[in-house]
């Protein structure tokens, strides 16, 4: 478990201070794949750096397992480095060792014995799929099976938490996808909490469970992805989940309902096992309406079906009324189109 | 010709000598003092600006002194230390306070550019700033700081001729000894053939090492 309670982290002093953090609250359980996302300059890096005090807060603390790491002497924060992993955007493997000696090196460092290194070795390389690349040096190796070396290295010393810091920002779509499906995979198979921080909100919804939004150094929103995927609250993190969510109204939609003189026009979501319910046939008959489906999309969070259809209403006012009302008493979200401006 | 070939002879062994003499002294200063030029830095392993800033004032200030000046400056010191001020031992003494600071400022520039983010992995496995002087930095510097010590050496080799001024022996004293006070240009042309050889069978080796670490 990771908790942050009212951390701050200010560069430099005086008029060239840096804000980056301010009164950071987070508790990360054990075992979650947890997402911070932000824009350029957020704050993210400053935040996942001060869980193994590569920078110092400022104020306040960060307790790994319940120990304050901000209390620890300087061995004492060493060892428990090795209890923490980091992967990076930009690999930050040693260019002058193969890839056998950059995984063994955090080993060798504790002054583990040959044979077991070398075992140990072996086996992280099977796991990230690179057992036969242990005598290339980094500069043979693309992006994705460099990032895969990072992240055997970073499993050597059997840590419970790895943080990944734009682990995949570095990396094409396709790429990105296989090295997130291994971090899925070591969280699954060694139970192993994962932090990761990223500008991608693609990334956030492919393998985390819950998510914190970063915002110049605060917090302004944070929950499970589910959640705020489905109901952002902040403009920021509406913005973020438009980024990928597609439920943005397409250009040409906008035009077509901006022409409509009495618009009734409403974005419905669907969310689990409302998804499967046959509304708008039930609706258009009970209510003697027309119901014209402008758009329309049905994703997946988190295995959770997610649907979001933009549906013009065409009938009496009031028989409208009373079929919003009712699709609400069915708990499923209805939002006015026009006044929510797409 | 005033010389004959044993004479050629000892004066290249006197130069090797100088040579190799001033490089080891001078590297087992500028090493750790480049190391330490770049650990002591702003936001580097072991910050510590007032140290920082008098070593690279000092090694500024023997950077800034022409060899020849140092030559004759530091005689006191060349005395204290060989017992004499002429001959070739008592070259190597200004020698190493001309290369040792230079290859401090080559080697704190090899170190430089490794990569951060190296440093960073480093530091979040928990390794210890030993750990990461000589298992990250240096090795992933070698390359490079192989052939800043070629650039030294090749350094060395010319001041340590210049040293031939003040009768320190070796190939220079030899050149300017009969080649220009006395006229012997098949000496002079000798001397300097040898000279051009040495230099380039350096840096090439130099050069082959380098590329050897780094693989291409
Ligand atoms: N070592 C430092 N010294 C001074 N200011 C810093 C330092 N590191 C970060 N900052 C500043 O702190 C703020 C937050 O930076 P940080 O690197 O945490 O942002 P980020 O969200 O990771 O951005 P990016 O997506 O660009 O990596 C920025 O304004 C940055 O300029
Ligand atoms: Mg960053």
């Amino acid at each position: 478990m990771i908790q942050f309670s009212s951390v701050s982290k200010t560069y430099g002093s005086g008029k060239d201070a840096v804000q980056a953090l301010s009164g950071i609250d987070l508790t990360i359980e054990t075992g979650e794949i947890y997402g911070v996302i932000g824009f350029s300059g957020a704050g993210k890096s400053s935040l996942i750096r001060c869980v193994n005090l590569l920078e110092r807060p400022t104020e306040g603390t960060i307790k790994i397992h319940g120990k304050d790491l901000t209390s620890l002497s300087k061995k004492e924060v060493r060892q428990t480095r090795k209890d923490i992993g980091m992967i990076f955007q930009h690999f930050n493997l040693l260019n002058s060792k193969t890839v056998y000696h950059n995984v063994a090196m955090p080993l060798l460092l504790s002054g583990e014995e040959k044979k077991k290194v070398s075992q140990r070795v072996a086996d992280l390389l099977d796991f990230v799929g690179l057992g036969d690349k242990a005598d290339q040096y980094p500069d043979q190796l693309s992006g994705g099976q460099k990032q895969r070396v990072g992240i055997a290295r970073a499993l050597a010393t059997n840590p419970s938490i790895l943080l990944c810091d734009e682990a995949t920002s570095a990396l094409d779509p396709e790429t990105t996808q296989s090295i997130l499906e291994l971090l899925r995979k070591v969280n699954k198979e060694y139970k192993i909490t994962i932090l990761m921080i990223t500008h991608e909100m693609g990334v956030i919804r492919e393998i985390c469970d819950k998510v914190a939004v970063l915002e110049s150094g605060s917090i302004i929103e944070q929950g499970t992805v589910f959640d705020v995927f489905t109901d952002p609250q902040h403009r920021t993190t509406q913005k973020f989940v438009r980024s990928i969510m597609n439920d943005g109204l397409p250009e040409s939609i906008l035009n077509e309902i901006n022409r409509k003189e009495h618009k009734h026009i409403y974005r419905i979501q669907f969310t689990g096992s409302t998804t499967g319910y046959p509304l708008l046939s039930r609706v258009s008959r009970e209510f003697a309406l027309d119901l014209n489906v402008l758009y329309g999309n049905i994703t997946e969070l988190q295995g959770i079906p997610y649907g979001n259809l933009i549906v013009e209403f065409i009938g009496e006012r009031a028989d409208i009324q009373r079929a919003l009302l009712s699709i609400q008493q069915q708990h499923i979200t209805v939002k006015d189109v026009i006044r929510d401006a797409g | 010709m005033l010389v004959d070939s044993t004479q050629i002879i000892e004066a290249l062994w006197e130069t090797l000598w100088m040579v190799g003499f001033s490089l080891l002294f001078s590297a087992l200063i500028g090493l750790p003092l480049g190391i330490l030029l770049v650990i002591t830095r702003k936001g580097h392993l072991w910050e510590n600006a007032p140290l920082f800033n008098v070593l690279n004032g000092v090694v500024n200030v023997f950077r800034s002194v022409p060899f020849i000046i140092l030559l004759v400056a530091i005689v006191p010191v060349t005395r204290f230390i060989v017992g004499t001020s002429i001959g070739t031992a008592a070259t190597v003494v200004p020698l190493v306070f001309y290369a040792g600071p230079y290859i401090a400022r080559l080697i704190e520039n090899s170190l430089l550019e490794v990569d951060k983010g190296v440093i960073e992995a480093a530091e979040a496995m928990g390794a210890t700033p030993n750990q990461i002087i000589f298992r990250f930095l240096i090795p992933e510097a070698l390359s490079s700081l192989v052939l800043a010590l070629t650039i030294a050496t090749v350094g060395l080799v010319g001041a340590s001729a210049m040293a031939g001024a003040v009768g320190g022996g070796g190939l220079g004293d030899l050149a300017i000894t009969y080649g220009y006070q006395r006229f012997d240009t098949t000496t002079m042309y000798i001397t300097l053939g040898i000279l051009i050889i040495m230099v380039q069978g350096l840096q090439t080796t130099g050069n082959l090492m380098s590329k050897k670490i780094r693989r291409s």
